[in-house]
């Protein structure tokens, strides 16, 4: 087992959203609202003081190899990260807006975020490398239709 | 009078744009080098074999989609043709190799890139189906 400790960025998007909240500040409510809500989006819990300061819980911590992957298996359906909560809730709420923007493409959710989006699986899987575990979908072009049991209904 | 235990309830995936409801898993996939790839896939009691799109075959460690043993499976819209591989996949704590077919015929949905079929996944579970309710329960201990 490897116990070395690194601390890593979620992605560079991230990074670069937390640096532009922490160095420039808000100038009215309504931008603060607007960076909080854009960190709350990629799963970035922050708030506010009472001393007008920002607080962002940002860096993650990792112990490589923390233990069996079996037993890692066991313990994440029972504790699930809380960046892979609800992926499906978040699709679900954002979908016009992917729809919109990623239409016949896949695209990699991370941190309820898109991490990367790309016309061919291929090429997305070459932007992900890095990336634990993330969630993959197609954005078709097309209208949905359920072929399934479930339903026979155009969305 | 029969008892059973679950240790899952999964309520279904609610489509708000339209108010409906889907079962719908998330399931790991694990790639022969290791990578892992969360996955949401519908399940499908009628399905034999765990079906993924076809444009995911890099993810189960292949060169080509059609690479494999071609099989035909009878399907409400006709015959097909899928090809056969063994993949590994994640689900509910259980790392479970099983058959997985590749379909490149297989609808687009946004909310799912396959399904979670019978084959060797299922003997691994129990289930109960409540539809009233909208829960899928699932027990690891069948």
């Amino acid at each position: 087992m490897t116990n070395s400790i690194r601390a890593h960025e979620v992605t560079s998007d991230l990074k670069t959203i937390v640096t532009s909240a922490v160095s420039t500040g808000a100038k009215s409510p309504e931008e603060a609202l607007g960076i909080l809500e854009r960190l709350d989006r990629r799963g970035i819990e922050s708030f506010v003081t009472e001393t007008s300061d920002s607080l962002i819980r940002y860096w993650t911590i990792g112990a490589q190899g923390f233990l069996n992957p079996e037993h890692a298996a066991v313990i994440r359906s029972k504790r699930p990260s809380p960046e892979h909560e609800n992926v499906l809730d978040w699709l679900s709420k954002n979908i016009a807006d992917i729809q919109a923007q990623y239409t016949g493409q896949w695209i990699a959710i991370y941190a309820n975020a898109v991490a990367a989006a790309n016309p061919t699986l291929h090429e997305l899987l070459g932007q992900i490398i890095g990336i634990d575990r993330p969630f993959i979908t197609f954005i078709p072009k097309e209208p949905v239709v359920w072929k399934f049991t479930y339903a026979h209904q155009k969305l | 009078m029969h008892t059973k235990n679950f240790e899952h309830v999964i309520p279904f995936h609610l489509i708000p744009a339209h108010q409906i409801s889907y079962p719908l898993l998330e399931v790991i996939l694990v790639s022969p080098d290791g990578r892992r790839t969360r996955l949401s896939l519908l399940f499908d009691t009628g399905a034999s074999v765990t079906t993924l799109k076809a444009e995911l075959f890099e993810l189960i460690g292949l060169q080509r989609w059609d690479e494999g043993q071609p099989v035909q499976p009878g399907t409400g819209g006709g015959q097909i043709t899928v090809y056969q591989y063994t993949a590994t996949i994640e689900l509910l704590g259980k790392l479970i190799t099983c058959p997985v077919w590749l379909n490149n015929q297989f609808p687009s949905n946004p909310y799912f890139v396959g399904v979670l079929g019978r084959d060797t996944v299922f003997n691994e579970f129990g289930f109960g189906f409540w539809e009233g309710t909208h829960e899928l329960y699932v027990t690891g201990n069948p």
